[in-house]
């Protein structure tokens, strides 16, 4: 999952829909991100590459939306619903997962046992 | 045109009452600060009053201009299209300093200062910046007034004026009406100030004369006070008009004799903006039939309208008002082709043909409006567009911005250390206690959710640590919810969506394992940082956590917590770093001051949240945000 900067980026993804669910007034997906291209890279727990300033999903809050879509703690986002996540602020980030006027959040994102998962498939 | 005229003298003669103010207020004040202002209210109005003087003189000329050409035969129809006037801006005016190293060094005495302001002039509208003290500490003087005229045409010439005065200058009273002239004919500007010093021969009189009108000789105020020289000026018209900054020459007057001299390195930085009318106003609407391309059954019936570079069609008209998005749109810009096309089989009327270039390909829509005059309208339009396109060049290439000040600007909270950080504007309704409340509310909301599953891993680390009681087993809810947006009532722009209470709340360091136990009574009550806080930390540090420790948070009550670490749990590399803590330990030392006295009451609010921003600001960070 590391990338060199310049060079467009490959890597396997999944896709995860995940529907927000309503709280009251609040429409929540149910994990916490971190990350950034504002935030200090080198804290990440979760990037192999320290200086990987991408978003990462920090916590997954259990049975709540984000888990019932299948996505899990560590996992970098790319894409959500078709804006890219890998040269995005923390706060763009945030804001465009918390877009008040759509339901559904349509993420891609990669981990290392996809990789490892489609190296194994291949041998 | 008498009504024009008459607005002119209104004018004139509001400016004659604030000079007289000006004047009054000069020989009263007795601080440098007041005399200096004065003084320059006093040039500026004089300034004004000669330029509305000229403008009236030239419009007098221009109506016997033209009675003498109706009168004459040859006289033909003048068909001259005029351009649509607009809208221009400058900005930002920035005139870089050069001191010469012994200014710099030369520390001993007094420092020189000048006052310096600007003036601004289209036609016969006059604008003056504010006013800048200018010393040897200076490198650049910045001016931040944003000055719009709204009516000028594409021709303009706008005139930058550079005054500066003196600060220290010793008022002399008491001159003569000759050294008054000579001083008052300096600051009004060389030409002005020459038939100025003509026409104060005979006597200390200014020459006002109203054209045809009654003849003002209103007596010249002796002045006492500050004076203002011009130091430099320029010019700038429709070529330096840029969505940019750019710099542009000074052409400058005085030299270093002179008293108000204030070495300028010759440049002057500014952002010149225009917004042509065509280019923000609808210039033709109305009903039309468009065709696309040669299909000849395609006609669809759509609302018009004209602005910019483009066509819009909308359905209908009210969806100009309702700001629904239209129909299409077709462009009309410089690469534009439109012609009127010949009698279709079809239609009785002419049609127009529009054609642009999209892509490679060549696209044609056709237009077709009820009646013959309304075609030959649209086309006069389309026509007065392309016309207006090409006077305003590149004013018309895309609508550039003009920001107008805000007739109130927030007073905005500066410490000394000047980082944009501490430039925010905090709303002082953001109250930490409501948040509190909130939080508690939501909690037992949260009770009721779902069972807490298995914790990260690493929480395990956490048990261990002394002092911290690990409560957490009776903790029958999921993790905490961070407030949601809204929840902070500030709009300032970063506080006011979710994650920055996250940050530094204490509901999301809570998460998994948090201690609820602050937010289940949401008393108002902060614990300061203490140092037994800070030894805590330190310990954790040490054990190589990446020195990554949150203790940003402010909990809100310290009540059922016995031991103070409790309330900060760290979560390993997941939160604030250690410069956060050194931050907050510098913070928590502040908080005994800013609480009046007692130490646990609860620090500003506005500084609260300030400190939240700063943590959340602060690149050293790598925060979480619930979504």
């Amino acid at each position: 999952m590391s990338f060199i900067p310049g060079q467009p980026v490959t890597a396997v993804v999944q896709r995860i829909e995940i529907r927000k669910l309503r709280q009251g007034e609040h429409l929540i997906l149910g994990f916490s991100i971190g990350g950034g291209i504002d935030q200090d890279p080198g804290q990440n727990p979760f990037s192999e590459d320290k200086s990987d300033k991408g978003i990462y999903v920090t916590r997954v809050t259990p049975e709540g939306p984000a888990e019932v879509a299948g996505l899990m703690m560590g996992d970098k986002v790319m894409q959500v619903n078709g804006w890219d996540m890998t040269m995005v602020t923390h706060d763009q980030a945030r804001k465009r997962l918390t877009k008040k006027n759509e339901d559904v959040v349509r993420l891609l994102v990669t981990r290392k046992s996809l990789e490892q998962a489609v190296k194994h498939s291949m041998m | 045109m008498p009504k024009q005229d008459s607005n002119i003298q209104k004018k004139i003669d509001h400016e004659i009452r604030m000079r007289d103010g000006a004047c009054k207020l000069l020989a009263a004040c007795s601080q440098r600060d007041q005399a200096l202002e004065a003084s320059k209210s006093l040039l500026t109005c004089n300034i004004r009053i000669m330029a509305f003087m000229s403008e009236l003189q030239r419009m007098k000329e221009a109506q016997v201009m033209q009675r003498v050409a109706l009168r004459s035969a040859d006289a033909g129809p003048t068909d001259d299209r005029l351009p649509c006037k607009g809208k221009v801006a400058i900005s930002d005016l920035r005139i870089p300093l050069m001191w010469k190293d012994t200014e710099y060094f030369k520390n001993k005495g007094e420092l020189h200062r000048c006052a310096v302001f600007c003036l601004l002039q289209v036609g016969a509208e006059i604008h003056d910046t504010d006013m800048v003290i200018v010393d040897r500490t200076l490198t650049d003087i910045c001016f931040d007034n944003t000055i719009v005229f709204s009516e000028a045409s594409p021709g303009f010439e706008l005139r930058v004026e550079m005054y500066s005065c003196c600060s220290e200058e010793d008022y002399s009273t008491g001159s003569t009406s000759r050294k008054l002239a000579s001083k008052l004919s300096s600051s009004l500007g060389r030409s002005a100030g020459k038939k100025l010093r003509v026409a104060m021969d005979p006597g200390a009189c200014s020459p006002i004369s109203n054209g045809g009108g009654a003849t003002l000789l209103l007596p010249l105020p002796t002045v006492v006070g500050p004076k203002y020289h011009l130091l430099a000026h320029t010019t700038l018209s429709l070529s330096h008009v840029q969505d940019s900054f750019r710099t542009h020459d000074l052409s400058i007057s005085g030299n270093e004799e002179c008293s108000h001299w204030v070495p300028l390195y010759g440049n002057v930085c500014c952002r010149l903006a225009a917004q042509p009318h065509c280019m923000t106003q609808q210039m033709m609407s109305g009903c039309l039939k468009v065709k696309f391309g040669g299909d000849p059954q395609s006609w669809t019936n759509v609302y018009g309208v004209l602005k910019g570079t483009n066509l819009f069609c909308y359905h209908r008209q009210e969806d100009v008002e309702a700001n629904i998005e239209p129909a299409f749109t077709i462009s009309i810009n410089k690469k534009t082709r439109i012609r009127a096309s010949e009698k279709d089989r079809h239609n009785k009327a002419q049609s127009i043909c529009i054609s642009n270039h999209y892509g490679g390909e060549e696209v044609t829509h056709t237009l077709s409006a009820d009646s013959r005059e309304d075609t030959h309208r649209w086309m006069e339009a389309f026509w007065q567009q392309f016309y207006d396109m090409s006077q305003w060049k590149q004013c018309c290439d895309d609508l550039m911005k003009i920001e107008l000040p805000s007739p109130r600007k927030p007073t905005l909270v500066t410490s000394k250390q000047g980082s944009l950080y501490h430039e925010m504007v905090i709303d002082t309704s953001d109250d930490i206690s409501t948040v509190t409340d909130i939080l508690a509310r939501r909690m037992e909301e949260l009770e009721l959710r779902s069972q807490l599953g298995t914790s990260p891993p690493w929480m395990s680390l956490f048990e261990e640590s002394p002092g911290c009681p690990r409560t957490h087993n009776r903790l029958p809810h999921s993790p905490l919810r961070c407030p949601r947006p809204g929840l902070l009532s500030s709009e300032a722009s970063l506080t006011s969506d979710s994650d920055s209470p996250c940050s530094t709340s204490p509901c999301s360091r809570y998460s998994g394992w948090a201690e609820p136990l602050s937010l289940s009574s949401p008393s108002s009550h902060f614990r300061p940082r203490t140092l037994s806080l800070d030894a805590k930390l330190s310990t954790l540090r040490g054990r190589g956590y990446g020195g990554v420790l949150q203790c940003s948070c402010q909990p809100p009550s310290s009540s059922s917590l016995a031991p103070i670490p409790a309330q900060c749990v760290p979560q390993a590399t997941l939160s604030c770093s250690s410069s956060t803590s050194s931050n907050s330990s510098s913070e928590g030392s502040h908080s005994p001051e800013l609480s009046d006295g007692t130490p646990f009451s609860r620090p500003s609010s506005a500084r609260q949240s300030l400190r939240n921003l700063r943590a959340k600001l602060d690149p050293r960070n790598w925060l979480q945000s619930q979504v």
